[in-house]
């Protein structure tokens, strides 16, 4: 697709060059650059330096994607305590409401059977489930758990994620699929042009001539600038004008971030997210639903990534998990332990790492929720110092509070 | 956000009462402000009504109703015959609520658009923000839209406690945080069937709508909380007569309550109201509150001094909002000269409209210009509502579509004249170089283009 754009670009590329004639230096420089990388539509510095990147390591190129479930998923309705006499006792109707067998895990847990996906990773020992992790968030708030999450500094920081520390720490770059940056990859230290964002528009496009025209326009407002910069890398990247009409869908989402990774310019890691996990009431119909819902995006995303998987570590975390007893409604609520997956075939998987803390009403957390027994972010520095090789010291800079752990999660 | 506005235009006060305080100048607003900017604003401050026939909440529970018998007698033909046709009828009352929602979303933002009190409207839809609902589930979708019309705007220039309790008592919000089969375990219905305390809403209403999150309460005030409001309900509208708010009295946990160390000992529905009442009136609410409104209308770090004389009209006149406004308006703190805030999507929709006044626009452009520019009505998917943020509204992707709308409506008005349109919305307050670059654009669709994108405009 983009290979066919390219004499077309060239064309637009070059009557964009005599309008910026016009405009004054730094964009005829930034010009000549984008000009120079040929790509897509317009190109802006962002692709010529991940293209330098990509070439430096032309084999060895390790990914992360980190997937945030928004709404606090229930992690025993997912990676099931078969073994724990308490779980049927404490959720006599949710723990009969499957339709389908479970999918065994070894220890005596079982996966939900709206994952057969993520069942045949952990089968091909690709796939890590983590029960009991908690990111140390010690109230029940949705929104600051998220941003505690995303922050990853024992404190909340709207303006600094862990992911883009660590980004910042190793040079990477990132692509959040999303209308603008969540926390978790923004930094004040993180070059502009390492972190993008993208999300699928309805609209059609303008005519080009007008980024020109804005590029002059946003002269004196630097933020403006910066996002029309960013958006302009990206632009024509996806092919998304028209064809898909269910834009906006987990499925396509994982699909186009899968190729915003593998193109020749693509990105050392990124972002996705999927709400809906808030499941207060009938929560066997509704996690059944969106457990199917982010199965079926990963195995979108695996089959974009094609070989690329070897390489690439998925993080799939949520804010906290659910009370350990069902409520009056079927569902359950705001709890604190809750689970992590990483999946890839980068992942040295199949098995079920976390100590199980028990359900007995003294083991739980404040006698309703399940105890946490690990960190995710000492699991989360683990998967930086052995995929992306972060030191002891980088370490400190993205998880300033905890340790990684001493286990091996990633294929040697 | 205020570093680049050092080298940015300042803001006439004309400009500020009409375009920071209210959804943007149509026709010769700017003029009419110019004189007393502070007057104009106070004078802004009215009841809004919908002018409107949508349907209310009772209706949309009948036709819930409606439709469910139907679905219920489509999947018994289903069995007998060959559904494809039934599938289809399905299909079309589905869509019919969807369609309702739409327009019922659409009516407002028109409303919005040619209102002359639009600062009003703007208040309306901080509040129905702060009171998010959203569409999740076939009930909502009709559900969604009727709140801000039944509980928040007749109660809009009121006292706060008034709104909490019309909300916290509407079926949209029992509803979608699940109250309304939330019962207590204790209660003389547990002696029938098994019920429970279902959390949600009690947590909510204290971290989102009253104390916030650090507004100092725990987790045994949550649940006293919810106990308190154990019993709030919705009819059945199948097995009962009629529809909307219910107490089921047979639900709700006996005994007295202990919330933020003050005894409840009420019975029935009396005892969550009384407790609404004093979180409404608590300090942290005001200063939560508060704090919220002038981070919306004002600035992202607004000034404490702003704040506290807003706190305190809250606390001396019975959390009365036009009040409150009243003092936001006189605030010097609030007149900065320079931009604060980037539009949100639906600010940005609004105030573009209103500036260039086509002579119809359809309901359908209208909602999907809101949707694909991230901010579909009744959808922020959380109850937090959406974002306030600029870091949340202006990204990449998001500016890129914002292009590409501005590019479509200024193709869509015909001969749109963006000099006109400039003076209309901005005034005087324009940089040189965008003035410059409107005037010299090569059409009228890339000049109303760059003004509607222009930095004047896309901050306020």
């Amino acid at each position: 697709m983009i290979d066919n754009k390219n004499t077309k670009n060239d064309q637009q590329a070059s009557s964009l060059a005599s309008q910026l004639e016009k405009t004054d230096t730094l964009s005829r420089r930034k010009f000549i650059k984008m000009a120079g990388a040929g790509l897509a539509v317009l190109s802006f510095p962002m692709s010529s330096a991940l293209a330098f990147e990509t070439k430096n390591n032309p084999k060895h190129n390790p990914k992360i994607v980190w997937v945030l479930l928004r709404g606090a998923l229930d992690s025993m309705h997912t990676i099931v305590p078969t073994l724990d006499a308490q779980y049927a006792q404490l959720r006599p109707k949710l723990s009969k409401s499957f339709k389908s067998p479970l999918l065994p895990l070894e220890k005596g847990f079982a996966l939900h059977p709206s994952l057969p996906n993520l069942h045949q990773w952990y089968q091909e020992k690709s796939l890590l489930p983590i029960v009991a992790v908690s990111s140390g968030y010690p109230k029940r708030s949705h929104f600051d758990g998220q941003d505690f999450l995303e922050s990853g500094k024992g404190e909340i920081d709207h303006d600094s994620g862990w992911l883009a520390r660590a980004i910042e720490v190793k040079n990477k770059s990132a692509l959040a699929v999303a209308r603008s940056t969540p926390i978790s990859l923004r930094s004040s230290l993180v070059n502009a042009e390492q972190v993008n964002t993208w999300y699928p528009s309805k609209f059609k496009s303008a005519d080009e001539d007008i980024y020109v025209a804005l590029n002059k326009l946003y002269q004196n407002d630097e933020a403006l600038k910066e996002k029309l910069t960013s958006a302009l890398a990206v632009k024509g990247l996806v092919d998304d004008n028209g064809q898909n009409k269910r834009k906006g869908k987990f499925n396509d989402l994982a699909k186009s971030c899968a190729k915003l990774m593998t193109t020749e310019q693509g990105v050392d890691c990124a972002m996705l997210e999927l709400g809906g996990w808030d499941t207060h009431n009938n929560q066997s119909t509704r996690l059944a639903r969106k457990l199917t819902e982010l199965d079926s995006g990963l195995a979108e995303l695996k089959a974009g990534l094609g070989d690329e998987w070897q390489n690439t570590v998925v993080i799939i975390g949520t804010e906290f998990g659910r009370t350990a007893k069902e409520n009056g409604t079927g569902g359950t609520d705001h709890g604190t332990a809750s689970a992590l997956f990483l999946a890839g075939g980068a992942v040295n998987g199949g098995k079920v790492k976390g100590r199980w803390p028990g359900l007995k009403s003294e083991e739980l957390f404040e006698q309703r929720d399940l105890m946490p027994t690990s960190n995710s972010f000492s699991w989360f520095a683990s998967v930086l110092s052995q995929h992306w090789q972060l030191s002891e010291q980088e370490l400190q800079q993205v998880f300033p509070q905890v340790k990684s752990y001493d286990e091996a999660l990633i294929k040697s | 956000m205020s570093e680049n506005s050092m080298s940015s235009t300042l803001i006439s006060r004309e400009s500020i009462a009409v375009n920071r305080f209210g959804y943007g100048a149509r026709g010769d607003e700017l003029a009419h402000a110019k004189a007393d900017p502070k007057k104009w604003l106070s004078s802004q401050l009215q009841t809004i009504e919908f002018s409107d026939n949508q349907p209310s909440s009772d209706d949309v529970f009948v036709a819930h109703a409606k439709f469910q018998k139907q679905k219920k007698l489509m999947k018994q033909q289903q069995k007998q015959a060959q559904g494809s046709q039934a599938q289809d009828k399905n299909k079309m009352i589905k869509s019919a609520a969807r369609k309702t929602y739409m327009k019922m979303s659409a009516a407002s933002l028109k409303q919005a658009i040619t209102s002359k009190h639009s600062v009003s409207w703007r208040l309306l839809d901080f509040f129905s923000n702060h009171f998010s609902v959203s569409t999740s589930g076939r009930l909502m979708v009709g559900l969604s839209p009727t709140l801000e019309r039944e509980a928040i705007a007749p109660n809009l220039l009121g006292n706060f406690g008034e709104m909490l309790l019309a909300v916290e008592q509407h079926p949209a919000m029992l509803i979608y945080l699940n109250n309304e089969k939330s019962f207590g375990a204790n209660s003389r219905m547990s002696k029938k069937r098994k019920v429970g305390l279902n959390e949600n809403l009690a947590r909510e209403i204290m971290e989102l709508h009253t104390l916030g999150v650090n507004g100092g309460y725990s987790q045994t005030d949550v649940i006293e909380l919810a106990k308190g409001i154990t019993g709030w309900s919705v009819k059945n509208t199948k097995k009962e007569h009629g529809t909307g708010f219910v107490f089921r009295t047979y639900g709700h946990e006996p005994g007295a309550r202990i919330l933020l160390g003050k005894k409840y000992a009420q019975r029935g529905i009396m005892q969550g109201q009384q407790m609404l009442r004093d979180l409404a009136m608590h300090p942290s609410t005001a200063k939560y509150v508060c704090t919220k409104i002038a981070h919306h209308f004002v600035s992202e770090n607004p000034a404490q001094s702003l704040i506290e004389k807003m706190q305190k009209t809250w606390l001396n006149n019975q959390g009365n909002i036009k009040q409150v406004m009243l003092t936001l308006f006189d605030a010097e703190e609030a007149w900065l000269e320079s931009p604060q805030k980037f539009k949100t999507p639906r600010e940005f929709v609004i105030s573009s409209y209103r500036a260039i006044a086509p002579n119809r626009i359809n309901d359908r452009t209208l909602f999907n210009s809101l949707t694909n520019l991230g901010q579909m009505p009744f959808n922020a998917g959380s109850p937090a509502g959406f974002s306030d943020e600029e870091s949340d509204w202006l990204g990449a992707s998001a500016l890129m579509a914002r292009v590409e709308w501005s590019s479509l409506v200024s193709a869509q008005v015909k001969r749109i004249n963006a000099e006109q349109v400039m003076a209309t919305a901005l005034g005087s307050s324009i940089s040189q170089n965008t003035y410059q670059m409107v005037m010299r654009a090569e059409s009228r669709q890339q000049a109303s283009t760059l003004l509607l994108m222009s930095p004047e405009f896309q901050r306020r």
